[in-house]
């Protein structure tokens, strides 16, 4: 952590060694520590890691139900995937579904090159998106709104009633496999429109949004894939959470074999998506000291956290005891971060170079001062 | 500081040395006796067999794939995942353990490689390298339909290399992964990609060529057409002999090793593809052991890996439609009573034991594909004792012993011999002129082995193992825990190639080439800079 970093204990400036040492004080003395939020690249989540396991502490991501409505699909059942560039370079159908899109991946449409044909197959390229607008529940209030511009995009709304995702999906799947359905002609007419563009695809990718879809629609798609591949070839682009969440989960897998949601009080890490869940361990009271990492958004949590990671602007309603003002990976300071355009995790390099301190460098600096055990 | 080991059995072959007598290691190097020199710190090693450290050439332990297995088995990660695919920590400390300072992960495609040196930069105690995945990529393709020719696609393979930190070129049934993205469902040696002439013969012959122009140490490294199907040892002898005289490395050889024969059309052909190798000196085979178990298969020869996802043990998969190669990752269990598994397991063993030259046999599972790797010690076990090896075929399906020979041969691996297999020779393949072996000059990464007659105790916890002259290792449990290095080879090229990627991936996939580069040692949070080995010239 360098001289110029900024922190406060108790809501006053101090020497960040100083708030490093508190902080470290207030974890040592908690019985059940949870580290939360999380939004930090590769450097950061390493940093996490180390103090989880200094002090027993777990882990959880901001973003973790959307790593969740993908992955517990992916664990359970199993999925076939492909990358952006593929889905760019090869993808003559491409099927968008539900909402958020543009909001995980605002260059989406550009990136991908929607509107213009895969250049290494060659040929048209046709885009559809279904069920803009759409709702993962009977009780979620006003449909959100359509993701996708562009007069290329052939839009196909819900079709089930309700406006509700699961039943349009289930029906595709069934048309897809030749099984009758009990939607009204009209509505599976349009459905057995897009079976035949599916199953006519040479090279098919479907993109979804995990932070609007839940598992259960996640679950269908991919099943849908399945059996489209008997006869063609398709894929799944799922675009990953928000908050750094999709290098973090990488991370956090290679360093302790699991995904966020994981707990280290115990030899060997523990994981579970309930127990280790940060907002009910504090809702319930079961964690005595919450640490929010946030670097990439200065918006706080709906809890109290007990010491704070954050951008500078972020405004607690209760001030947490001690705060660290952090940069944003890859503008602040040099990072390894998830890029959507490449899919994978990639180097890079500041954009705007600061003396801010990274995440790295205060949870480094915290489990540093931690009492010898 | 100066190190002494005293009293051990020195097994060096690389330097025709087998005898009781001293080590001596002065900054992390072996050095000649000094004269009149007191050492600092002497290890009695007494009663011990004193190796370099080994070397690892084939091993999936980090990159995408991996760590894709690693969130598809959460269930098994408290029993077998632990070690078919196990965290970084864990793979550098049980490697350590088992005498082990080096490691290869074979299948890294460049796209990703940035993810693959993240977590070898956390695996602690043992240097790393991969090798970079050729053969599927839309550019190399694009270079072989223009007929670009050799300079080109040398120059490109050595831009890849570059870019990935790697130390040598792999290719993975090259020509399926992109067939596959076209439907094909099944890809040969002499199979086209779709839309162009291009077999996989040729880009093999296209890699291997821009290997030798580019001097790189390592031969190509190949992952054959039709693994697994029975009747595949006739692939595996036609791409020996599509390599020419040109050096060539077929991985995981157990897996091409199946004839037709016998009542379930199934067969060992191991007998054929070790003679063929016998006869062919520019070929090397590491062998993909099978040992049984659950494991998890974990491949970018992403075709045969959606083939076999009925086979999933348990029952799921994910498939990867990935750039170039992507990958496949299937669960699988291994089972004695599995007439099909039992003949891979004599297949494998009868390679090991028919090839005659341990400098052109490799010791591998294919972690964790035949096994993970911590069954290296009973691997040696079976090796080195033929006794041990009856034992285990009493408990198989005799109808399976039947189809293979592996009852008939009386062989037993020498410990020199065992020496050259997981030291001497990776080292001479790798083209890592001080590793491998224990003389003047060579890195202090030594072994010692306590000899007793359980070989696969002897081998699973090294009595003392030293990395770069410090003692990480004592009874098979860390005492200390530095980090390693990364290797790589750094190829001369004309960095015009750079404008015709640069154009063709702003185009074709609208992001730039270099962004897929890994940056260096201090940004992937190593602590120490790449180790570069130097091409031949």
């Amino acid at each position: 952590m360098t001289e110029l970093a900024k922190a406060w204990l108790n809501g006053q400036p101090v020497a960040p060694a100083r708030a490093a040492a508190a902080a470290a004080s207030l974890l040592a003395a908690s019985r059940s520590a949870v580290l939360a939020g999380l939004g930090t690249d590769v450097a950061g989540a390493r940093a996490s890691v180390a103090l989880a396991r200094a002090i027993g502490a777990s882990i959880d991501h901001m973003d973790a139900e959307a790593v969740f409505a993908n992955l517990e699909v992916m664990r359970r059942a199993g999925w076939i995937v492909t990358t952006p560039l593929q889905t760019r370079a090869r993808a003559d159908v491409v099927l968008l579904v539900g909402d958020g899109l543009l909001e995980a991946w605002p260059d989406m449409a550009a990136r991908l090159a929607l509107s213009e044909a895969p250049r290494v197959t060659g040929g048209g390229r046709q885009v559809v998106h279904l069920c803009p607008g759409a709702e993962l529940a009977e009780s979620t209030a006003t449909p959100r709104v359509m993701a996708t511009p562009g007069p290329a995009i052939h839009v196909l709304p819900t079709v089930a009633a309700g406006k509700l995702v699961l039943p349009t999906l289930a029906a595709l799947r069934a048309i897809v496999a030749g099984r009758n359905t009990s939607l009204d002609e009209a509505a599976a007419a349009s459905l057995r429109n897009l079976a035949a563009t599916l199953t006519a695809a040479r090279f098919g990718v479907i993109v979804w949004s995990s932070a609007t879809l839940d598992t259960l629609a996640v679950e269908m798609l991919c099943g849908l894939i399945d059996d489209l591949n008997r006869t063609t070839r398709f894929a799944g682009l799922p675009l990953a959470p928000a908050n750094g969440a999709e290098a973090v989960t990488q991370t956090l897998t290679w360093t302790t074999g699991f995904p966020p949601r994981t707990g280290f009080a115990a030899p060997a890490p523990q994981h579970d998506p309930w127990r280790f869940d940060a907002g009910r361990l504090i809702a319930s009271g079961e964690a005595d000291a919450a640490v929010w990492i946030s670097a990439f958004s200065p918006k706080p949590p709906d809890w109290e956290p007990t010491i704070a990671l954050v951008p500078a602007g972020t405004a607690f309603p209760t001030p947490p005891q001690v705060v660290f003002e952090v940069g944003c990976p890859g503008r602040d300071h040099d990072a390894m971060l998830f890029d959507p355009a490449l899919g994978g995790i990639a180097f890079a390099a500041a954009s705007t170079p600061s003396a801010t301190a990274s995440v790295a460098g205060v949870l480094a600096a915290i489990t540093e001062a931690l009492p010898p055990c | 500081m100066l190190t002494r080991l005293t009293g051990g059995r020195i097994v060096d072959p690389s330097n025709g040395r087998d005898d009781i007598g001293d080590l001596w290691l002065r900054d992390g190097r072996i050095v000649a006796r000094p004269d009149g020199a007191q050492a600092d710190e002497t290890h009695d090693v007494t009663g011990c067999v004193v190796m370099a450290g080994g070397i690892d050439i084939h091993t999936h332990v980090a990159g995408t794939n991996v760590n894709t297995a690693r969130l598809l088995l959460p269930e098994l990660r408290a029993a077998t995942a632990a070690e078919s695919v196990p965290i970084t920590e864990t793979i550098g400390r049980l490697y350590a353990a088992m005498g082990y300072t080096m490691v290869v992960e074979p299948a890294i495609s460049p796209h990703v490689a940035p993810q693959a040196h993240l977590e070898l930069a956390d695996i602690p105690l043992i240097d790393t390298a991969i090798l970079a995945v050729l053969g599927n990529d839309d550019y190399l393709l694009r270079l072989m339909a223009a007929n670009e020719g050799g300079a080109a696609v040398a120059d490109y393979a050595a831009r890849v290399l570059s870019g990935s930190r790697a130390i040598g070129i792999k290719a993975i049934n090259p020509g399926a992964a992109a067939a596959f993205k076209s439907n094909m469902r099944s890809f040969g040696l002499d199979d086209a990609v779709p839309n162009s002439d291009i077999t996989s013969r040729a880009i093999i012959n296209t890699l291997q060529a821009a290997t030798e122009t580019l001097g790189l140490p390592h031969p190509l490294h190949l992952h054959c057409s039709n693994l697994g199907m029975p009747g595949n040892a006739e692939t595996a002898l036609a791409t020996m002999d599509a390599a020419g005289d040109t050096r060539l490395h077929i991985a995981h050889l157990q897996f091409y090793a199946y004839g037709k024969e016998g009542k379930r059309g199934f067969s060992s052909a191991a007998p054929r593809l070790a003679e063929a190798v016998n006869a062919k000196r520019n070929i090397t085979a590491d062998i993909g052991q099978v040992m049984f178990g659950q494991t998890v298969t974990i491949s970018s020869d992403v075709l045969r890996q959606f083939n076999a996802r009925g086979s999933a043990r348990p029952r799921k998969s994910v498939i990867i439609d990935g750039d170039g190669n992507g990958g496949g990752i299937v669960p699988y269990r291994y089972r004695k009573t599995d007439f099909f598994n039992a003949v891979q397991w004599a297949a494998g063993l009868e390679l090991f034991l028919l090839i005659n030259d341990p400098w052109r046999v490799f010791f591998t599972t294919d972690h964790p594909n035949g096994a993970p790797f911590t069954a290296y010690p009973d691997l040696l076990a079976l090796l080195m004792d033929r006794s041990v090896r009856a034992q285990h075929m009493e408990t198989l399906p005799r109808e399976a012993m039947e189809v293979t020979t592996l009852a008939s041969i009386t062989r037993e691996y020498t410990l020199p011999e065992i020496a050259i297999m997981t030291r001497a020779a990776p080292a001479r393949l790798l083209g890592l002129a001080d590793r491998g072996h224990l003389g003047t000059g060579a890195r202090a990464d030594v072994a010692v082995y306590r000899t007793q007659p359980d070989i696969a105790a002897m081998f699973r916890d090294a009595a003392l193992v030293l990395k770069d002259g410090v003692p990480i290792i004592r009874d098979g449990v860390p005492v200390a825990r530095p980090f390693g290095r990364g290797v790589t080879v750094r190829p001369e090229f004309d960095t015009a190639i750079n404008r015709g990627l640069s154009d063709f991936y702003e185009r074709v996939y609208g992001v730039s080439h270099a962004a897929f580069d890994v940056p260096g040692a201090e940004v992937l949070g190593r602590s120490q800079a790449f180790e570069a080995v130097p091409c031949r010239t």
